[in-house]
């Protein structure tokens, strides 16, 4: 395994897809939840602008709505539902891993050294919530889309 | 400079999230337990902003979600970078932007519910 030379990466670090490939699913979920939790936020502050329009009457206010109703912003729509559905399940497994549970019993460390942390349990509950959420997303389209 | 130690931070993190899902699902229960079209439209929405105990939920989600959300972006732009006044500037950037967008959200619903 090639030398960890800094933790100084920023972006490009992030974003390697190289560093899934070598870590595996546990960093596909850890640069998801940051993705993901961007995304968030960035779509609540629109949200948070796009509601104020309703003190500015109804013809504004329907007019605002008209952005989210055509096909791209009901797709932008699940997109948001699936990244909030992930963000929720991932921090859910985090806060639980923070806890203790899930995360194995501490012990020496020996050839060839696993981590006792990335077992097959989280493994699964990153499986679990990707798959929640393209379910929730699908869901989603079906309401919005009928 | 700490005011808090980040265990103290990380707990509000998690209790935040915790809150904010809750409330998130009555939120998301409002538009989907009638026609999700209807549920949207004007006089509907002026309605819900003027039942008292939906206004109160959406204004502490609001909190919770500022706070969550912008606490979220600090830990990751701490994560990028370390420094003492990059650390300051990053800490007194998002709790600037979470007061803003509280005042701001908190205008909309103060407004539309008629308190103000």
């Amino acid at each position: 395994m090639e030398r960890e030379t800094g933790a100084k990466e920023g972006l490009k670090g992030w974003l390697n897809p190289g560093k899934i490939g070598k870590f595996g699913i546990e960093r596909l979920a850890w640069l998801l939840m940051r993705l993901t939790g961007l995304g968030l936020l960035a779509y609540f502050i629109g949200h948070i602008w796009e509601t104020s329009h309703i003190l500015d009457g109804k013809a504004v206010w329907d007019k605002s709505l008209e952005m989210t109703q055509t096909t791209e912003g009901h797709i932008f729509l699940a997109l948001v539902i699936g990244m909030c559905v992930f963000h929720t399940g991932n921090g859910i497994r985090l806060m639980i891993a923070q806890m203790g549970y899930g995360i194995g019993k501490a012990e020496r460390p020996d050839y060839p050294y696993k981590p006792q942390s990335i077992n097959m349990k989280g493994k699964a509950c990153i499986y679990a919530t990707l798959g929640m959420a393209a379910l929730a997303m699908w869901y989603g389209m079906a309401v919005m889309f009928s | 400079m700490m005011v808090l130690r980040e265990s103290i931070i990380m707990k509000i993190h998690y209790g935040t999230a915790l809150g904010a899902l809750s409330l998130t699902v009555v939120h998301i229960m409002m538009r989907l337990t009638q026609d999700f079209h209807e549920s949207l439209a004007y006089e509907n929405v002026i309605a819900n902003y003027e039942s008292v105990g939906y206004a109160l939920l959406l204004e502490l989600l609001l909190i919770l979600i500022s706070v969550h959300g912008f606490n979220g972006l600090r830990v990751i732009l701490l994560e990028m970078n370390q420094g003492p006044t990059y650390e300051k500037a990053v800490t007194f950037g998002c709790l600037a932007a979470m007061a803003g967008l509280i005042v701001y959200g908190s205008r909309t619903i103060f407004t539309a519910s008629g308190w103000i």
